[in-house]
């Protein structure tokens, strides 16, 4: 199969003023980082961006810096970079095993921290080549009025399936979004619309140009646990992140594949805050974290696999935790 | 609207005007005919079109032409030197871990990266790291037998 892409314009400038102007005068433009999810969807036919705007050339943006007021990220950290880096392996491990966990080592190699957490959603009605999709009417994601996984929807269920983004919330993680009147600061789960169609919040002349962790994320302990149908490059069937504090007994719970954005889980939080781990209450909050997403069938999981998954995995990790204690 | 760039491919220059919806993959395959680099599934889940750009392993079918301008490309027909055989070639074929050949070229350009990269790899390591190279053919089990005993013959090339 030659999957010959549509046509685009092609750019590679050197500073992030000259990608956000462009972005403002070019509506329906496409950033190009590592190219592993966008090349993937050009190729599926459903984006056609008139011109793709490769960041690479611009200095500054994949940096990995670690201090005692915490660490910076650039969007351009490769994921093989991560996973390797030593003070993200010692002080924030989940990062390193989430970043490990993406793809294949050829996609950790090519792929960038700031496209994982603005990768596609993802539906077995939309990642499929054009022809596949000619049997069907457009669905919402493609231009068309029509959900095939919700019918009678007049919204999109795509789901979310990056596996950094849920270690990130869970860190208390920033991001920096630059565009031409300047930069600000949002929590990383602010990044999320939580509708399928247009997954990142952002204005169109924006882009990530840094992650911040604060230092409080390190002074807990991360972890980050994925089911694949396969060991290797699967997107993930269910990613959970945790992070607790052992001092102060807090948790922050994230899942990645059973929602339009990354998932928090707060109400298990909540339930979990303060207190010591023992067999009872872990066992609420698996229970009780089956109702904190309503998945779709919009992968080949079913919602209730998925749901069941979402209790087995916070059930491991919680014994895990509990083990280390 | 096409682009001139200047492509550098197992230590060659070449100067092509490409499209810039071309991929590196089928610049190599129809343009400069080599045909070593193969297209599988062509999205990136195969690991059959696999290069090594700056001794690095990438996908070439999800690299575009006109984004590696500079960087140094190696692809299988760029191991063997003066007419002999690359020592993960050799072990290749003396394991049996060629049946069909055409998952060959990348599983060896993935290895050779890993094997440049750490003096003496975990079988783990190398499992994990491979993954991305699906066979059809051997099972795998010779493949793995010809990367493992190349990293134990301490290959560093």
């Amino acid at each position: 199969m030659n999957t010959r892409m549509p046509d685009f314009e092609y750019i590679q400038p050197e500073t992030v003023v000259q990608v956000c102007s462009m972005l403002s005068q070019q509506p329906g433009a496409a950033v190009l980082a590592g190219g592993t999810d966008l090349l993937v969807n050009l190729k599926h036919g459903f984006i056609k961006p008139p011109i793709l705007i490769d960041l690479r050339k611009i200095t500054g943006l994949n940096l990995i810096e670690l201090t005692a007021e915490g660490a910076r990220i650039g969007p351009l950290a490769t994921l093989k970079k991560l996973s390797t880096h030593p003070a993200i392996v010692a002080k924030l491990p989940a990062l390193a095993t989430a970043a490990l966990a993406v793809g294949s080592y050829h996609h950790q190699v090519m792929g960038t921290l700031g496209g994982n957490i603005c990768q596609g959603n993802r539906c077995s009605f939309l990642n499929q080549s054009a022809a596949w999709r000619q049997a069907r009417p457009a669905c919402h994601k493609t231009g068309g009025a029509v959900c095939h996984v919700v019918p009678g929807s007049d919204r999109c269920y795509a789901c979310y399936h990056g596996e950094l983004a849920p270690v990130l919330v869970t860190l208390g993680a920033l991001a920096s979004l630059t565009g031409v009147d300047g930069s600000r600061k949002i929590l990383i789960e602010d990044l999320f619309t939580g509708e399928g169609k247009t997954p990142i919040e952002k204005a169109i002349d924006e882009i990530i140009t840094g992650i911040d962790i604060p230092a409080e994320a390190m002074s807990g302990e991360s972890l980050y646990l994925k089911s694949a149908i396969r060991g290797s490059i699967d997107f993930p069937v269910l990613g959970l992140a945790l992070w607790h504090s052992p001092e102060s007994k807090r948790y922050r719970i994230c899942y990645t594949g059973v929602g339009t954005r990354p998932v928090r889980a707060g109400r298990v939080e909540r339930l979990l805050e303060g207190h010591d781990l023992h067999g009872d209450l872990v066992d609420e909050a698996c229970e009780l974290a089956t109702e904190e997403a309503q998945p779709v069938k919009n992968t080949s999981c079913p919602p209730s696999a998925k749901r069941h998954l979402m209790k087995r995995m916070l059930c491991r990790v919680l014994n895990q935790v509990m083990g280390e204690s | 609207m096409k682009q001139s760039i200047r492509l550098e491919i197992n230590g060659q220059v070449h100067d092509l005007l490409v499209a810039p919806n071309q991929t590196l993959l089928e610049v190599l395959r129809e343009s400069l005919e080599l045909t070593g680099t193969k297209r599988g599934c062509d999205h990136g889940a195969c690991g059959t079109c696999t290069v090594l750009i700056d001794g690095e392993p990438h996908l070439s079918c999800l690299t575009l032409a006109v984004a590696v301008a500079g960087q140094r490309i190696m692809t299988i027909e760029g191991l063997a030197q003066g007419g002999e055989l690359h020592p993960l070639q050799k072990a290749f074929i003396e394991k049996g871990a060629v049946q069909c050949g055409f998952c060959t070229p990348g599983m060896i350009l993935t290895a050779k990266s890993i094997l440049d990269e750490e003096e003496h790899p975990s079988e783990d390591s190398l499992r994990k790291k491979m993954a991305g190279n699906l066979c059809r053919c051997t099972g795998y089990k010779k493949i793995l037998e010809a990367v493992v005993s190349s990293a134990k013959a301490g290959l560093k090339a």
